[in-house]
């Protein structure tokens, strides 16, 4: 960037203000330290545009995935560009109450596009709602699912404009991810559309579930077996659909560093690819249905933007260099976007201030290479469902970054910037130094079935509460600056959450007889037979078993039988669960 | 002098929700503070916490809850102590608690809720102070 004498003049004048502007000011104040940082061209010596930025859209990736933003400012400016994407995460009680609740968003807040579906917690694990460890959990945290019926249910808020061929469906599925795709398959074939015009995004990242979220089935390496089903089945019937969410989100959530959170996410992703290259499938046809969910961020400003960009950097180097993907869109962190989502960071204690951090993560996402998106509702600790105030303070906050301060205009204004290149390629090297561990372990599975992630993870956690313990990290209105009279910040909630309380409340009874209901119309025969041959099949490791999931889901199968088939062939995972 | 047994203590998560970094963090934090502190890990059921505190023989019960299903769980957690005898073991809830149940569970035998953000040495203090020691 510069020539070698003006580096050396660089150097040299910086030594210089070391010890004379710099000094003089710290002396003046009685501070040994400077508490202020400055970089300068001598901090990024081998700054090479091209080798560490390159243009948008195009490798190293660094500046952003995708040339320009304009897809995704479409949706966050209201102009109803691309209808088909999948809507806000919700759910709940029975199936009848979220398609009821599909309806009334779509009549009420002219809510488009296809449903992102929120699943109950048996149906995640694969119980039905019958089942007593289910008790409690029906219909809670998603909708409640047993059967196609109750696919046929939510689904009839999709039809005629939004019927299945012109929307995309998101689930946040992963154990049981084969099941929920084979009722959706199912669903289609009932209605005539053909599989190849199917769009959806399944989750179906299960290695982050035993890592960090929890709803894991069977061991890891069954599956990981599913999920090579899902993609190889996806790619040769269903061009469109997703095959994976890849997620970093949760880690950070449940207590990783912003590092180790890209690290495992990237060493997750590895596995997933290898699952398909080891399938023999084409590297560069089965990565552009792989897509990321990617992170969670915390609230330092600029390690975070730095920590987006070598997330982007050292995964396209991974697919060109390591996997050998030509396709320069096999390259890309698809759906990544920027600094993230600050969920972990927001506080029950004074919840407006989680619009100002909310605010500062929107300003962050447009630094970073993605939309100004701004993404959780303040009231998000507080338990109760996002207000419709709180949604469109979000809205609005977004549109107010990019109409207002125009900070869309451009894609990574911060590219060349001494410090932000800086820590960019200090965050990189840390995510290949942890990569490098996992590598000597055996790759993320085997990271996995040793604990070796959880209990790095548990340890980030507990380092960061003792921490805000000790007041070294300063939450505001937490664990500084908080004072004798604590005023009560009410939050405003002028429009009910549009999910019932009572529906909620009587899901389990409902859904309870909704399933026997089922179960009493259905050919238990066919169902018996059904469940045997994928009993059969799933022995043998070589057999996709998607054909006859789809087969016991025709005959009204429960998730609940037909994962407790599979736990009878493969097993259970006996959680990690020691503390740390 | 006879060396005072430590507090014991069971940090339980009970039903499906898969959320510990809360139920992790104190596990680690209540043995910093001098307890014995035993971590069942994910998905038990309310009898599978009964058993394991019985076994174990705690002072405390904590539960961990971030999926809604906090009215039904805690509470058949505290029944099933009472009907193993074990009514002198505290039991004390977090996770994501609405302020409207708090009521509620108090009254079903939960001694204290705490929520997000609770600092390690609050809850500790209060252990100390409130386990009935055997």
């Amino acid at each position: 960037m510069f020539d070698k004498d003006r580096m050396e003049e660089i150097e040299r004048r910086r030594r210089e203000w070391e010890e004379g502007t710099l000094k003089r000011s710290r002396e003046r104040f009685g501070m040994k330290e400077s508490p202020t940082e400055f970089y300068s061209p001598a901090e990024v010596k081998d700054f090479d545009f091209l080798e560490k930025v390159g243009f948008p859209g195009e490798y190293p990736f660094t500046a952003a995935e995708y040339p320009s933003n304009l897809p995704a400012l479409r949706i966050r400016g209201g102009v109803s560009a691309l209808l088909v994407r999948a809507g806000r995460y919700s759910g709940y009680g029975a199936p009848e109450d979220t398609r009821d609740y599909y309806n009334y968003m779509r009549e009420a807040f002219g809510r488009r596009g296809g449903p992102n579906i929120a699943f109950d917690l048996p149906t995640q694990c694969g119980y039905d709602s019958d089942d007593p460890v289910a008790r409690g959990e029906v219909g809670k945290v998603g909708v409640a699912v047993d059967t196609l019926r109750d696919f046929e249910v939510i689904y009839e808020a999709f039809v005629g404009e939004s019927d299945l061929d012109k929307i995309a469906s998101n689930w946040t599925i992963n154990a049981p991810c084969n099941v929920i795709l084979a009722m959706y398959i199912t669903l289609a074939e009932k209605r005539g559309i053909p599989l190849d015009g199917l769009r959806g995004t399944p989750q179906n990242d299960i290695l982050k579930e035993f890592v960090a979220r929890g709803t894991y089935i069977f061991p890891p390496r069954p599956s990981m077996r599913m999920i090579r089903d899902t993609i190889t089945y996806c790619t040769e019937h269903m061009p469109s659909m997703n095959t994976i969410s890849i997620c970093g989100y949760h880690m950070r959530e449940a207590g990783a560093g912003p590092v180790q959170m890209v690290a495992f996410t990237l060493a997750n992703a590895m596995a997933y690819v290898q699952l398909g290259m080891e399938a023999g499938l084409d590297v560069d046809t089965f990565l552009r249905r792989f897509t990321f969910l990617a992170w969670s961020t915390g609230m330092e400003f600029f390690k975070e933007i730095a920590r987006a960009r070598a997330a982007r950097r050292v995964w396209a180097k991974i697919m060109r260099e390591r996997f050998g993907a030509e396709d320069p869109r096999s390259w890309m962190l698809r759906g990544a976007g920027g600094m993230g989502v600050p969920t972990h960071t927001l506080t029950a204690q004074r919840p407006l201030n989680n619009l100002t951090r909310n605010i500062i993560v929107g300003i962050g996402n447009a630094l970073s290479g993605a939309p100004p998106m701004v993404p959780v509702p303040y009231d998000e600790p507080l338990g109760l469902g996002h207000s419709l105030e709180a949604e469109q303070l979000n809205m609005d906050g977004g549109r107010l970054l990019q109409f207002e301060a125009r900070l869309a205009d451009v894609i990574d204004p911060l590219a060349g910037s001494y410090y932000v290149e800086s820590l960019t390629d200090q965050a990189e090297e840390e995510i290949w130094e942890i990569i490098g561990r996992i590598d000597a372990i055996g790759g993320a599975v085997a990271a996995i079935e040793s604990g070796y992630m959880q209990r790095e993870i548990a340890r980030s956690a507990y380092e960061y509460q003792k921490q805000v313990e000790s007041g070294e990290r300063v939450i505001v209105g937490v664990n500084r600056f908080t004072g004798e009279n604590e005023l009560e910040v009410l939050t405003t909630r002028l429009v009910e959450h549009p999910y019932d309380p009572v529906k909620r409340a009587e899901a389990e009874e409902k859904q309870i007889k909704n399933l026997a209901q089922v179960k009493r119309g259905r050919d238990n025969g066919q169902v018996q037979a059904t469940l045997k041959r994928l009993k059969e099949e799933a022995k043998d490791e070589k057999v996709n078993l998607i054909p006859s999931i789809l087969e016991a889901i025709k005959a009204y199968a429960t998730i609940g039988e037909i994962c407790g088939v599979l736990r009878e062939v493969f097993g259970e995972y006996q959680a990690y669960n020691v503390a740390a | 002098m006879a060396e005072e047994r430590r507090i014991r203590v069971l940090m339980a998560k009970p039903g499906l929700d898969g959320h510990d970094r809360g139920a992790r963090v104190l596990t680690l934090g209540l043995r910093d503070e001098g307890m014995e502190v035993i971590y069942t890990g994910l998905r038990q059921t309310p009898d599978k916490i009964v058993e394991a505190a019985i076994q174990e023989d705690v002072d405390v019960v904590g539960l961990s809850c971030l999926s809604g299903a906090h009215r039904y769980l805690f509470p058949e957690v505290v029944e099933g102590l009472r009907e193993r005898g074990a009514q002198d073991v505290m039991v004390i809830g977090g996770g994501i608690i609405a302020k409207e149940d708090i009521p509620f569970l108090k009254e079903k035998g939960i001694d204290a809720v705490f929520g997000p953000g609770t600092p390690v040495k609050e809850i500790a203090n209060y252990i100390r102070e409130n386990a009935k020691r055997k």
